[in-house]
């Protein structure tokens, strides 16, 4: 059975009446209208807030060093890290959608890749910031490229922490390379219908002078192809990677050989859960109503729920390891964890990511936008929760009961969050209102296929 | 001034079936220097007007191979040759630790090699070319289906070429300068 197979029937992936006119007309101007919505203007100075916060906060760390969070030994990871590992699984899930449903060919990921991509981008950039930030010295991060020195000595290439750095830095850069591939022909489609002159030569210059021509249509189908190949082993290992971060400490709870694929699992449920989170949204403001339809929701609550159940598979075991094994401080730590200080947290995660997510099993929690916002603004919220206790719980009862002991979120801590919530949300805004957010070029085709509409 | 070159003579075809039917007449005439320009990729275009050389997958393959080497050599060179440090007795050349950068690094360079190869072989960036002086052509990217029969062919004869253009559809069929 295919994700969507039961409704076929009931919905189209692309309703009747949409013409290749109209798409190029309807997408054309979201972006190309001269007024910009109140309601982007709204979100864009509530993010810019937002992201001035994360301005303030970032000096006075910078100022004052990481003392104004609350690490300390024992817990000497604290929010920055598991808004890190947080980030770049929201990042994955774009990625997901774009690249592994293009190599299934999916139908319904046209539509939405787009809205997946912006967000990887900008999630990425959230995670990027974050390591730096945790960086005691953040001035000497340049410290984990591989140049030549006058201390003639390199970076330690056994450590995961440095794969980690190589993944990220890698997956940026080939992110901005395939959104920009898949944009391409887009952007001369604005070059095409803009009518005003800093529009013109703005989408002009971004286009290239794309001509739409058979040779390159021929090489754009080839090349799209082969970075969704390259892109969908890409994306698994870098949230893998960030998994043998911890897998590679011998904390407990942490040194477990199956963080790789736990880490995989909880980014393709909490980046779906972002990408419908998004995508109701935009589909209501830009009045997508056409060609985002029950059946791409339908699709991505489906995925979301195998990625619950993928996560609460991960989960059971976490539970099961420590009782199974003879750690004692394994034991421990995962008795504190579920019965301790950081037991509603614990709690929080298995609620907002397993068990609520199974009302999608039925259909008509599916068919409601409301629900399905409530059920994935839960499991990112679950999400967080589980970086949190994966951080600061497995620290906080590591082998040696003499350094145990609570972590205790400053206000800089918060405002760090808010404020990475601000910098996505302002570079979500800013792609939203130049950027066709929906990949035309695409929707052509799956008009074309669908028959003339 | 002198008016400029005569670059050819463009159709606009209302439907991706037109233009398939008109190319497909044109080349088994024994036209070649034809040109198709569609807002998405129709399918037996490319077959008619493409050229399948294998070469973009051929640079994916050493972009990845180069990639994979410089990946590893870096963390070899620098980890077991330049500056040699024990740590806990691990053989200098540990390589199952160098396969993850390695790994990262191969495909960063397979996709750069592909994203650098993609452009180079649209011949892109490239601002000006002739067919964008053609009336209507902005629709090439929303609506329509432009067919362009270079002048440059040896069988060029803006009679004939304009009679087959338009008896499979074409809406408008003019000449294109510059």
């Amino acid at each position: 059975m295919t994700v969507t197979a039961d409704t076929d029937s009931e919905f189209a992936v692309v309703r009747p009446g949409v013409t290749l006119t109209s798409l190029s007309a309807h997408i054309g101007d979201t972006v190309l209208r001269p007024k910009t919505p109140r309601w982007w203007w709204i979100g864009f100075l509530f993010s810019l807030a937002l992201l001035m916060v994360l301005v303030i906060a970032t000096v006075w760390l910078f100022v004052n060093g990481i003392g104004v969070w609350g690490v300390d030994i024992p817990v000497a990871w604290g929010l920055a890290i598991a808004e890190y590992v947080w980030w770049i699984a929201l990042a994955s899930g774009g990625t997901i959608v774009s690249a592994l449903f293009y190599l299934t060919r999916s139908p319904w990921r046209s539509a939405i890749s787009r809205i997946a991509e912006s967000m990887m981008l900008c999630a990425a950039a959230s995670a990027g910031i974050m390591p730096i930030l945790h960086l005691g010295r953040p001035g000497l991060f340049y410290w984990l490229f591989p140049y030549p020195n006058v201390m003639g000595i390199w970076p330690q290439f056994r450590s995961p922490l440095l794969w980690d750095f190589v993944c990220l830095l890698c997956y940026i850069l080939m992110s901005a390379m395939f959104y920009y591939t898949g944009l391409l022909p887009d952007l001369a489609t604005m070059r095409d219908r803009s009518r005003r002159r800093w529009q013109q030569i703005f989408y002009g210059i971004l286009a290239l002078g794309w001509r739409g021509s058979a040779v390159q249509w021929q090489r754009y189908k080839s090349v799209y192809y082969i970075m969704a190949a390259i892109m969908a082993p890409m994306v698994v290992s870098v949230h893998s990677v960030v998994g043998l971060d911890f897998a590679g400490g011998l904390t407990p709870g942490w040194h477990s050989t199956q963080f790789p694929p736990y880490f995989f699992f909880g980014a393709v449920i909490s980046g779906i859960a972002l990408v419908i989170l998004l995508t109701v949204p935009i589909r209501h403001a830009y009045s997508l109503h056409a060609i985002i339809t029950e059946y791409h929701l339908n699709a991505l609550a489906k995925i979301m729920l195998t990625g619950s159940l993928m996560l609460g598979f991960a989960y059971f075991w976490e539970a099961f390891g420590p009782y199974y094994g003879s750690e004692v401080a394994e034991r421990t730590m995962f008795t504190e964890r579920a019965f301790g200080f950081y037991a509603a947290s614990f709690w929080a995660t298995i609620a907002l990511n397993i068990a609520i997510p199974q009302l999608l099993w039925v259909p008509l929690v599916r068919r409601s936008e409301l629900l399905l916002c409530l059920i994935a603004g839960g499991i990112i919220v679950g999400m967080w929760f589980e970086r949190f206790v994966i951080v600061v719980t497995s620290l906080h009862r590591n082998h040696i009961p003499s350094e145990w002991g609570n972590f205790f979120p400053t206000l800089w801590d918060w405002a760090i969050l808010a404020g990475s919530i601000g910098l996505f949300l302002t570079l979500f805004l800013l792609i939203l209102r130049f950027v066709p957010i929906v990949s035309i070029s695409e929707m052509r085709e799956l008009i074309d296929c669908e028959g003339p509409g | 001034m002198s008016e400029p070159a005569l670059h050819g003579l463009i159709g606009e075809f209302p439907t991706p079936a037109g233009i398939v039917a008109a190319a497909r007449q044109l080349g088994d005439s024994g036209f070649r220097h034809l040109d198709a320009y569609t807002p998405y990729p129709v399918k037996p275009l490319d077959e008619l007007l493409g050229r399948r050389r294998p070469w973009l997958a051929v640079t994916v393959l050493a972009g990845t191979l180069v990639g994979a080497f410089c990946g590893y050599f870096v963390q070899i060179w620098a980890a077991s040759i330049d500056y040699p440090i024990n740590i806990g007795g691990r053989p200098y050349d540990s390589w199952p630790a160098f396969t993850v950068s390695a790994f990262e690094m191969t495909v960063l360079f397979a996709l750069t090699a592909g994203f650098v190869a993609f452009l180079i072989g649209c011949r892109l960036p490239l601002y000006y070319h002739p067919v964008f002086t053609a009336g209507e052509f902005d629709r090439a990217s929303q609506d329509r289906f432009f067919l362009c029969v270079e002048a440059a062919d040896p069988r060029f004869d803006a009679e004939r070429v304009g009679d087959i253009l338009r008896r499979h559809g074409a809406e408008r069929v003019e000449p294109v300068r510059g």
